[in-house]
C-alpha cells in the first residue's frame, strides 16, 4: 500500500539544520494521523549532511535518503525526491528551516478540498529587503502575468502536490520555481495559503541576485513551451504571419512598379524574396515541430486525465 | 569466446584497433600484459577491429593462440573509435574497464599506476608526461586544451591519450558515438562522475615527427564545436539560440526602423537602398534562429522523461521495504527503470 504523504526535502550543506528539521517535520506531521515518509535528498553536500541524514534514516524507517553523486542543483534534487516518493500527496520544502513544517497540516486540509496543488505564500517574509524581497516581488508579478498562474510567491518551496500529477510533469533545468506554471498544462486546481517564514538560523543563502536573469529566461521558455507544445504548426504559422505580410507587401510593390513603368527595384524585390523564404522555412519548422511532438512522449490528453472531474450517473466520483 | 564472456574478471582491457595502429600488435599486447600481470588482478583483453584489418590478421591469430583470455571483435566497416569501444564494452565482464590505444602511447608498466589511481574516482585518464615532440606540437596541443577548457570549465591536458581506466557505470551511463571517445572525460564529469588525470610515462616508441595535415587541424576545430554544442546547447537550446536570435533580430529591426524613418522624414527612397536587404536578412535570420531554439526546446520538453540530468549515488532506506510496496513504486515511477544501486538496502 502506498502512503498518504511524502515530505521531500532537498539538502545542500545543511549539517546544522538536518536534525532540527527532522524534529520539526515530525512535530508537524505526526499529530495529523496520516501515514507518511520523509525523503531527504542530499544534493552532493560537502559537509556532514550525509552522515547526519544517514543516522536519522537508520534510526527511523520512515526516512529515506537519496544521495546524489555531486551537486546538481535544486530542481534535480526535487525531481529525484519526487520520483522516489511513495505518498499520494507530496509536500516539498526547503532544507534550511525557513519553511515551517507546522503548515503541512493546512496544506493537506486544502488538498482534501479537492485541489491538486497548494502553494505556500510567505506573506511575512524574513529576508533582506533589497536583495531578496523586492526582486522576488517584481519577478513574481511578472511570472503571474506571463504564465497566467496567479501565484503571489513562486519562490516558496513549501508546496503540496497530488503525486499522480506531479510525477507526470517534466522537471528539468531550473524549473522548480515554476512547477505550478509547468503543471498548468494539466489544468490543475491551485490554491494558495499563507505560511510562516522564519529567518535563516544556520548556514548562508545559496542564491544571489544573479539568478533573476535566469529565472526570467526560464519563465519565457516555460511560457512558450507550455503554450505551443501541442500545436507547433499553429504557433509557427503565427510567427510566420508578419514575414508573410512583409513579403506580400514588397513583392506586390515590385509587381506594381513592373506593370506600371516596366522597372523594378532590386532591393525591394530581394527583400520580398527573403521574407517569403523565411515564411516557408518557418512553416517547415512548424511541420518538424508537429513531427517531434508526435514522436515525443508527452500527450495533452494524458494530462487532462490527471485532473479531470468525472460525474457518472448514480456515482459522483472525482480524481 | 562465449565461455570467456561468461566468467567474471577484475579488469576488462579494450583495445580498439583503428587506422593508426602499431605494426606489431602482438608485441604491443605483450608490453601491456607485463604491466597488467604486475597488478595481480585477473583480466581479459578485448581487441576490437574497427573495420576489416587484414594486415593484423596474423597478430590476431598469435594473440588468440596464447593461453590468456583474449577475445577479438571484428566490425564489418569502420564505425569510429567510440563505437568500437562500446562494442568491446558490451562483451566486457570486468568490474573495471581499461581502454588502451592500439599503438604505443604509454609504457606498459605504467598501466598499473593508472588502474590504482582510479581509487575513489570513476574515471582515470592518462596524460603522457614528460612528453616528447616538437615545441610547435606542444603549443598546438596546449592551445587546443585551453580552448576546450574555457568552454567546458574543466582543464585536461591530454585528451588524445587512449589509456583510461574507469568503473563500469561510466560506460553504462554515457552514450558514446562517433569520435566522442576523446571527450569521454568531459562528458563524464559533466554528468557527475569524478575524473582524475594521471601522469604516465610516454612510451619510447610514441614518436610522431612529421607535421599533421591541415585536415587534422580542421578536425580539431570541429571537435571543439561539437563539445561546445554538447555542453552549451543540449540542455537549454532556447537560452542559446534565443539569445543569438533575438540580438540578430533586434539589430535588423533597428536598421529597418532607421531606414523607415529615413524614408518618411528625409524622403530618401527605399528602392535604391542595399541596406534594406541587409536589415531584412538580419530580421529573418533572427527569426529562424529563434525558431530553431524553439524546436530544440520542444524536443527536450517532449522527451524530458528520458533525459535525466542527475545521477543518484544510492537510495538508502532502513530497513528494507515489503516487496509489494517496492513493486507498486516501480510501476508508477514515470522516470523509467530504477537505476542500479537504488535497490533498498538491508541494514
Amino acid at each position: 500500500m502506498s502512503l498518504d504523504l511524502s515530505v521531500v526535502v532537498p539538502l545542500f550543506n545543511e549539517e546544522e539544520s538536518v536534525r532540527p528539521l527532522y524534529a520539526a517535520i515530525l512535530a508537524g506531521v505526526e499529530p495529523l494521523g496520516v501515514s507518511f515518509e520523509i525523503v531527504l535528498v542530499d544534493d552532493g553536500s560537502r559537509d556532514g549532511t550525509v552522515r547526519i541524514a544517514d543516522e536519522i534514516a537508520r534510526a527511523d524507517p520512515r526516512v529515506c535518503l537519496v544521495k546524489f553523486r555531486r551537486n546538481y542543483g535544486q530542481t534535480p534534487a526535487m525531481a529525484a525526491g519526487i520520483a522516489e516518493a511513495r505518498g499520494e500527496i507530496i509536500v516539498t520544502m526547503d532544507g534550511d528551516l525557513q519553511n515551517d513544517p507546522a503548515d503541512i497540516g493546512e496544506l493537506l486540509a486544502r488538498m482534501d478540498e479537492g485541489n491538486d496543488i497548494v502553494v505556500g505564500w510567505r506573506h511575512d517574509r524574513q529576508d533582506k529587503l533589497i536583495t531578496r524581497k523586492i526582486p522576488s516581488r517584481i519577478a513574481n508579478r511578472l511570472i503571474a502575468k506571463v504564465t497566467g498562474v496567479p501565484i503571489r510567491d513562486n519562490g516558496c518551496s513549501l508546496k503540496a502536490y497530488r503525486a499522480s500529477l506531479i510525477k507526470q510533469i517534466p522537471l528539468y533545468s531550473e524549473m522548480h520555481r515554476f512547477i505550478p506554471a509547468m503543471a498548468s498544462i494539466a489544468g490543475p486546481r491551485i490554491a494558495e495559503i499563507r505560511v510562516r517564514h522564519h529567518a535563516r538560523r544556520f548556514g548562508s543563502s545559496k542564491y544571489g541576485l544573479s539568478r533573476i536573469y535566469k529565472v526570467l529566461l526560464d519563465m519565457m521558455v516555460i511560457k512558450t513551451v507550455a503554450s505551443f507544445t501541442a500545436r507547433p504548426m499553429v504557433w509557427f504559422g503565427l510567427l510566420s504571419l508578419p514575414t508573410l505580410a512583409a513579403a506580400a507587401l514588397a513583392l506586390g510593390w515590385t509587381c506594381y512598379t513592373l506593370a506600371a513603368d516596366g522597372r523594378m527595384s532590386l532591393s525591394i524585390a530581394g527583400t520580398g524574396v527573403i521574407f517569403l523564404t523565411s515564411t516557408i522555412m518557418l512553416l517547415a519548422a512548424g511541420a518538424i515541430g508537429e513531427l517531434v511532438y508526435k514522436l515525443g512522449d508527452l500527450r495533452e490528453h494524458q494530462f487532462s486525465g490527471l485532473t479531470q472531474h468525472l460525474l457518472v450517473r448514480g456515482v459522483a466520483d472525482h480524481d | 569466446m562465449t565461455d570467456i564472456a561468461s566468467r567474471t574478471v577484475d579488469l576488462s582491457v579494450i583495445i580498439p584497433v583503428g587506422n593508426r595502429h602499431a605494426s606489431d600488435l602482438f608485441a604491443l599486447c605483450a608490453d601491456y600484459r607485463s604491466g597488467l600481470d604486475a597488478l595481480g588482478s585477473t583480466y581479459e583483453i578485448i581487441v576490437v577491429l574497427d573495420g576489416p584489418r587484414p594486415e593484423v590478421a596474423a597478430d590476431v591469430q598469435r594473440l588468440l593462440a596464447a593461453r590468456e583470455r583474449v577475445s577479438v571483435i571484428g566490425l564489418t566497416r569502420r564505425f569510429g573509435e567510440a563505437t568500437a569501444l562500446v562494442a568491446g564494452f558490451q562483451r566486457a565482464s570486468g568490474r573495471i574497464i581499461v581502454t588502451l590505444p592500439a599503438y604505443h602511447q604509454v609504457r606498459g608498466d605504467e598501466i598499473g599506476k593508472l588502474v590504482r589511481a582510479l581509487g575513489a574516482s570513476d574515471l582515470a585518464i592518462g596524460r603522457r608526461w614528460p612528453r616528447a615532440g616538437s615545441r610547435f606540437e606542444s603549443m598546438r596541443r596546449d592551445a587546443f586544451h585551453r580552448v576546450l577548457g574555457s568552454i567546458t570549465g574543466q582543464r585536461f591536458n591530454d585528451l588524445g591519450c587512449g589509456a583510461r581506466a574507469m568503473k563500469r557505470r561510466v560506460l553504462e551511463e554515457i552514450n558514446l558515438y562517433g569520435d566522442q571517445h576523446r571527450f569521454l572525460p568531459v562528458l563524464a564529469s559533466r554528468v557527475g562522475f569524478r575524473v582524475l588525470e594521471m601522469e604516465l610515462r610516454q612510451s619510447p616508441l610514441d614518436r610522431f615527427d612529421g607535421a599533421y595535415p591541415p585536415r587534422e587541424y580542421l578536425r580539431r576545430a570541429l571537435d571543439i564545436c561539437t563539445v561546445f554544442f554538447l555542453v552549451r546547447f543540449t540542455k537549454k537550446p532556447l537560452r542559446f539560440f534565443g539569445m543569438v536570435g533575438v540580438s540578430t533580430f533586434l539589430i535588423g529591426a533597428a536598421l529597418v526602423a532607421w531606414l523607415t524613418l529615413d524614408r518618411l522624414i528625409f524622403r530618401h527612397p527605399l528602392a535604391d537602398r542595399p541596406a534594406l536587404l541587409l536589415s531584412s536578412l538580419l530580421v529573418v535570420l533572427g527569426l529562424q534562429l529563434f525558431a530553431l531554439g524553439l524546436l530544440g526546446e520542444l524536443i527536450i520538453f517532449t522527451h524530458a522523461r528520458d533525459i535525466k540530468d542527475y545521477q543518484i549515488e544510492e537510495v538508502v532506506r532502513y530497513p528494507a521495504l515489503e516487496s509489494s510496496a517496492t513493486e507498486a513504486r516501480e510501476a508508477d515511477t514515470p522516470l523509467g527503470p530504477v537505476p542500479a544501486g537504488t535497490q533498498p538496502r538491508i541494514a
